[in-house]
């Protein structure tokens, strides 16, 4: 497990920056758009960013718990520590998924399956919290599914910009990475 | 760079100067984190019988937290969503007859939110930070030290970039990013530019502290 988070120092604070980053722009901008799931697009941006500029496995959970303790510190978000859960469940699952599909679909592909299953573990996490606060299993699953329904269009939308972003790094000869492709 | 029951330690890397206090406050924010994680996690697996008593526990930080200055509207505003949301669902599947459970799940539901509020609200950040750098890696706590240090910096630069995209006509006003078809020019206009400073910003730092022998010792090395 330390070998997994044991990154160099430069990837790490890039991590922590980019994490910083993303709960920063989220306190900043504050979509005010009505519609649950905003927040999926911000999260699924950058952890896809962090994966493809330090390229290894464990970045993304490294970003995701990142961003729960900034969260926390900064309160941000609805604040407490179950905020930690939030931000670390979808990134979790987003790095192990990655760890399955790496190296089996291109990275337009990679980056929209693995974020859609970032959405899934994002939607289950509420779907659990609804059943363990009590709530019958039908409503629980049809608030699981306008989740996974509102987070899914933002995730999409936030998988589609990462490969050219992640382009445009490597054409100014910043990404030293050429395993992501 | 971690800071280990030292009184004054300052941390300079980077031109980012950060000085930690220990002491006074530590032993309070410890505690109201361990209490918020309590609370929080009661609100899902306490047994409906016992829900009375944490809603005493709740109003009490309620009580605290409007005396603290707290916006009692976040709460209010987190309540009215749940209880129309949840109750409108209730209804709608199971009649009339459940309800009262919805709204035992509405009531649940603020109070796993409640202690998070009163946290935020009590606590200082940097002393929640301090306290977290005892269980974290002393490389993780250092990023996290780094990046909170140099969050400033980051903000006044996604701010530049943002005002000066916006002059240039960027759709990126707040009124025109509530449609989302103009996401992609606030990535393209202000995110990448802000990677690209994040990026070279990160070779510095490293360098700064590597020039400084972090994490060549197995000890915990202090900058005084």
């Amino acid at each position: 497990m330390r070998k997994v988070f044991n990154f160099s120092l430069q990837d790490a604070l890039f991590i922590g920056f980019c994490a910083t980053l993303l709960v920063a722009l989220k306190s900043m901008l504050r979509l005010k758009l009505g519609v649950a799931g905003h927040s999926m697009f911000l999260m699924t941006f950058f952890y896809l960013i962090c994966y493809g500029v330090v390229g290894r496995v464990g970045s993304i959970t490294a970003c995701g718990f990142l961003s729960g303790l900034v969260a926390m510190m900064l309160s941000v978000g609805k604040g407490g520590p179950l905020i930690l859960i939030k931000f670390g469940l979808p990134a979790l699952a987003m790095d192990l998924s990655m760890m399955l599909f790496a190296g089996l679909l291109t990275l337009k592909w990679r980056c929209v399956v693995v974020g859609l299953v970032g959405c899934f573990a994002w939607a289950a996490k509420v779907w659990v919290e609804n059943l363990l606060m009590g709530m019958t299993i039908q409503v629980a699953l049809v608030q699981f599914g306008l989740s996974m329904l509102r987070g899914g269009a933002f995730t999409l939308l936030a998988a589609l910009m990462v490969p050219p972003v992640l382009n445009r790094l490597r054409a100014h000869d910043l990404l030293f990475n050429e395993e992501i492709k | 760079m971690k800071t280990s029951g030292g009184r004054h330690c300052r941390n300079s890397v980077n031109g980012a100067n950060t000085v930690i206090k220990s002491g006074k406050g530590i032993g309070w924010t410890a505690t109201g984190l361990i209490l918020a994680l309590v609370l929080s996690s009661a609100a899902f697996f306490i047994a409906t019988q016992y829900l009375f008593g944490l809603i005493i526990c709740n109003l009490g930080l309620i009580i605290h937290g409007v005396y603290r200055r707290g916006d009692f509207w976040v709460i209010g505003r987190v309540f009215l969503a749940q209880l129309v949301i949840t109750l409108s669902l209730y209804y709608l599947m199971h009649g009339k007859d459940q309800l009262l459970e919805g709204a035992t799940v509405v009531l649940r539901v603020l109070m796993a939110f409640i202690p998070g509020w009163w946290l935020s609200v009590t606590c200082r950040p940097e002393k929640i930070g301090e306290v977290l750098t005892w269980i974290l890696p002393a490389k993780w706590a250092f990023v996290i030290a780094a990046s909170l240090s140099l969050l400033p910096t980051m903000t006044r630069e996604v701010r530049e970039i943002y005002q000066i995209q916006c002059l240039r006509g960027a759709r990126i006003t707040p009124k025109a990013l509530k449609d989302p078809r103009n996401w992609s020019e606030l990535i393209h206009c202000v995110i990448f530019p802000l990677l690209i400073q994040l990026l070279k910003l990160s070779k510095q730092t490293a360098m700064a502290a590597q020039l400084r022998h972090f994490g060549k010792h197995k000890k915990t090395t202090h900058w005084r």
